[in-house]
């Protein structure tokens, strides 16, 4: 069967941050067939939507920035999917744009983000973060798989962090910052978090991660 | 601004359970509300996002533009433990804001094991346990749903019961509240006009009074009180209100699909069961209304499953009618169409041509017996050829799993009845190798599911004393010296909850101290085995000086008051005498089509009933 390959670019952010990736893509099947967009099904046994996501969020970030590929089997503006589209989705998740996929997922190599660290002494806060980026190697426990036992191993991800500003707030820190990401040296927003905050003399009580672009290798946006 | 608690979802379990904003969920302006009303379910997200019931009075509530009906469940421990840390109280899931300062709040109470958690939610909302402790007008601890057929063991904590379907009444209750708070009542000038209404049952105004040996001697009514409290009965379901949306759960829930509701009541009059009774009488919808209810809901969930709604569906009357109808659209968008309550005995050949249309899933009988002669007590008006020709029709058909559901410690049950639950899975296995074309390479699984027989109010079952959990634990033993086949899989309920299910079923005021007590000692989703604390039960007993088996294990005498009769369901007492006296003699009565046995209960619906044709 013909079809044309479409990206759908959305945010998902407030509450729905909270939804896990699985949900997520049950959501999303749900909007897709409440706005009745002519989409391709799979043609197996047990037919469903395909839909394809370039990567998935970790539970608690939001995001400015996120994707799913489906497959387009009738005549439909971008405008109209995009149309459709929000008027079918949940409150706190927004289509943006809906273009022809430009890059293959597995192009993405950098990701940024902002992030908000909440705490009763931000200049300490500060201070600690500043000290363990300032230091040659960032260390950093990192959960990774033996076959099928599960171990911590130490990674550095230093080198993983290209760029990094840290700003003092009334009632924590703001941290801006470009880490790689894709499939290969993915570096998410807890563990690096877990790298800078270790040894912080005052605790973190709670912090907002918002993903906000997504780029490739030569620093262009990901489309 | 975010709202405190927020920040709590980090660390918890499926955090999507707390934070709303499911598409299809309510969001008002609370300026233009007059009654904000938390409808409460006392357990999961995942079980209370299930509920047919829920989905419905939501609906219905927020079609008013003066209310806002907002969804509570019980936090899983994780979260409660988080909320009450941080001195966060129970909020609903739509606007965040706490549950006490709601003027309604509202429980379904749809098993005993969930009284805990009432109470707990009660608690962990700030507001206090007791009726007479809330002494405003609002909020108002409101209940229905099938326990309130015998509410006593929770009367202290509720302001008002309604018995029986909550369309009208909730719309009534709604109204006379906005009156009285715009004249600035008391709460008992509201409960007293409250009380007029018909279906809504205010426990403090009935005094209650026992004899010494514990039974009770009279319940007394008061103030603006009727002597009997009639539930509510929805004459019409083709014009009752049905939603339209469902709100569409983010997290996987236990039943997360359409549901199109097609008939109330039973025309089978099992003797056990509670539902056959306490719904009647039998109200159809047409199949036009149920095809379009169901279409509707496709259209605005995405769901891409659409199930039948009602006890023993095949009994519906326009069946023959109505898959056809949804079989013309549903294939088409990828919908399957699921029809959960079959019966083994008009299970016919076409119904199950159109049913291999839609996808294959597990077939389940509920022969609920292991015997002709205890099939004929309690009036499951099944044989064994019947289930037994149905089975192979189905192994002809393809399926190669089969379900069977038995109850244990049914009244007048022998061993040799138990046996019989091992000899009929046997027997099913058998059926299918004899099958001729089954397919190769293929076992077949009989999965053999034992409950607990729990006597309930208004069933010919009432007077009847529950089996001991020591024979339970005896008659369980025997059922497995006499399986004999890897084929056959045996699973059962835990007797313990059995037996506080029991208790509380047919239980009276004086429990309502057992209760607090045992939520005091930590006792909160009993449901659940991971949770249930049989011994913290059993000191709440002690410590109350209540002896539970009073409640379950005793035989009632005829002459008995029972704590429910107060509440008038329809069903003559003499109905469910007869019918318990034919038991005990193994005699069946003819399902409401064949014959009216004339229980009573269409008298509450003007003397229509849909089974009398």
């Amino acid at each position: 069967m013909q079809f044309n390959e479409v990206r759908v670019f959305f945010t998902k952010t407030g509450m729905a941050k909270y939804i896990s990736h699985l949900d997520l893509m049950r959501c999303m099947t749900r909007a897709l067939r409440r706005a009745q967009i002519p989409l391709w099904y799979t043609e197996g046994y047990n037919p469903h939507l395909f839909m394809t996501f370039a990567r998935p969020l970790p539970l608690g970030v939001e995001s400015l920035c996120e994707s799913m590929d489906i497959r387009l089997v009738g005549e439909m503006t971008f405008r109209e999917i995009k149309t459709r589209l929000n008027d079918a989705l949940p409150r706190d998740i927004t289509v943006v744009s809906v273009a022809k996929p430009a890059h293959k997922p597995t192009e993405i190599a950098f990701a940024d983000y902002e992030i908000q660290l909440y705490t009763d002494d931000p200049a300490a806060l500060l201070q600690a973060m500043e000290t363990r980026f300032a230091a040659d190697t960032l260390p950093v426990l990192k959960k990774a798989k033996q076959g099928k036992r599960r171990v911590e191993k130490e990674t550095d991800i230093k080198l993983n962090i290209l760029t990094f500003a840290l700003a003092q707030q009334d009632d924590g820190v703001t941290l801006t910052v470009r880490v790689t990401a894709g499939d290969q040296n993915n570096v998410s927003p807890a563990l690096l978090l877990d790298a800078l905050t270790a040894n912080a003399p005052v605790a973190v009580k709670h912090t907002d991660i918002l993903k906000r672009r997504v780029l490739l290798e030569n620093g262009e946006a990901f489309c | 601004m975010r709202k405190e608690w927020e920040y709590l979802l980090d660390g918890v379990q499926k955090p999507a359970r707390y934070t709303g904003g499911e598409l299809g969920s309510a969001m008002k302006d609370k300026a233009q509300i007059k009654v904000r009303y938390a409808f409460c379910f006392p357990d999961s997200y995942e079980i209370g996002m299930s509920h047919l019931g829920m989905k419905i009075l939501y609906g219905l509530v927020n079609e008013r533009k003066d209310a806002w009906c907002e969804r509570v469940f019980a936090p899983w421990v994780d979260m409660e433990e988080k909320m009450r840390a941080n001195g966060v109280p129970l909020y609903a899931l739509e606007s965040g804001d706490p549950i006490s300062e709601f003027d309604l709040i509202g429980f379904t109470l749809q098993y005993e094991l969930s009284y805990s958690n009432v109470l707990n939610m009660l608690d962990l909302a700030g507001v206090p346990l007791r009726s007479r402790d809330r002494t405003a007008l609002t909020p108002l601890v409101i209940g229905g749903g099938p326990c309130a057929c015998n509410p006593e063991p929770l009367a202290d904590f509720f302001d008002i019961f309604l018995p029986g379907e909550g369309e009208e009444v909730t719309n009534e209750l709604i109204d006379l509240l906005i009156a009285h708070k715009e004249k600035g009542s008391t709460k008992l000038e509201f409960l007293r006009d409250a009380a007029k209404i018909e279906g809504v049952y205010v426990p403090a105004f009935y005094d209650v009074s026992y004899h010494t040996d514990g039974t009770l001697q009279a319940v007394t009514p008061k103030e603006t009180a009727p002597t009997k409290v009639k539930k509510r009965v929805i004459a019409d379901l083709d014009s009752v209100y049905f939603p339209k949306q469902f709100v569409v759960p983010f997290v996987d829930v236990v039943h997360d699909r359409a549901v199109a509701e097609v008939f109330r009541g039973c025309i089978r009059g099992c003797r056990f069961c509670q539902a056959g009774f306490i719904y009647r009488p039998i109200r159809e919808k047409s199949s036009d209304t149920v095809n379009r209810q169901a279409k509707a809901l496709c259209d605005s969930t995405g769901y891409d499953e659409i199930s039948l709604c009602s006890l023993s569906t095949s009994d519906y009357s326009e069946v023959e009618t109505l898959l056809p109808q949804l079989l013309s659209w549903a294939p088409d968008e990828k919908i399957n169409v699921s029809l959960p309550s079959l019966r083994v005995d008009n299970f016919s050949e076409s119904l199950m041509e159109e049913l291999k249309k839609v996808r294959k899933s597990g077939l389940t009988f509920a022969p609920e017996a292991g015997t002709q002669r205890l099939r004929d007590a309690i009036n499951k008006n099944v044989t064994e050829e019947e289930v037994l020709s149905t089975a192979a029709q189905a192994f002809r058909g393809g399926w190669t799993s089969v379900k069977l559901y038995f109850m244990m410690g049914l009244p007048t049950e022998t061993l040799e009845d138990v046996a019989g639950i091992a000899e009929l899975a046997q027997k099913v296995v058998n059926e299918f190798y004899h099958n001729p074309d089954k397919p190769k390479g293929k076992g077949v699984t009989v999965s053999v599911s034992v409950a607990s027989f729990v006597p309930k109010p208004f069933t010919p079952f009432q007077w009847e004393p529950q089996d001991t959990m020591e024979q339970l634990a005896e008659k369980q033993k025997y059922l497995m010296e006499n399986v004999h086949s890897g084929k056959i899989r045996v699973s059962w309920h835990q007797p313990h909850t059995s037996f506080l299910e029991g208790v509380f079923a047919r239980g009276d005021r004086k429990l309502c101290d057992v209760l607090e007590e045992a939520w005091k000692r930590g006792c909160k989703f009993d449901g659940w085995d991971e949770f249930f604390r049989f011994d913290a039960w059993m000191q709440a007993f002690e410590a109350c000086g209540v002896d539970p088996a009073f409640y379950a294990n005793r035989r009632r005498d005829f002459s008995e008051l029972l704590p429910w009769e107060h509440l008038d369901y329809g069903i003559r007492r003499a109905f469910l005498a007869e019918e318990n006296r034919k038991a005990h003699e193994s005699v069946t009565s003819p399902n409401c089509r064949q014959k009216c046995s004339a229980c009573g209960a269409a008298r509450l619906n003007g003397g229509h009933c849909d089974a009398i044709q």
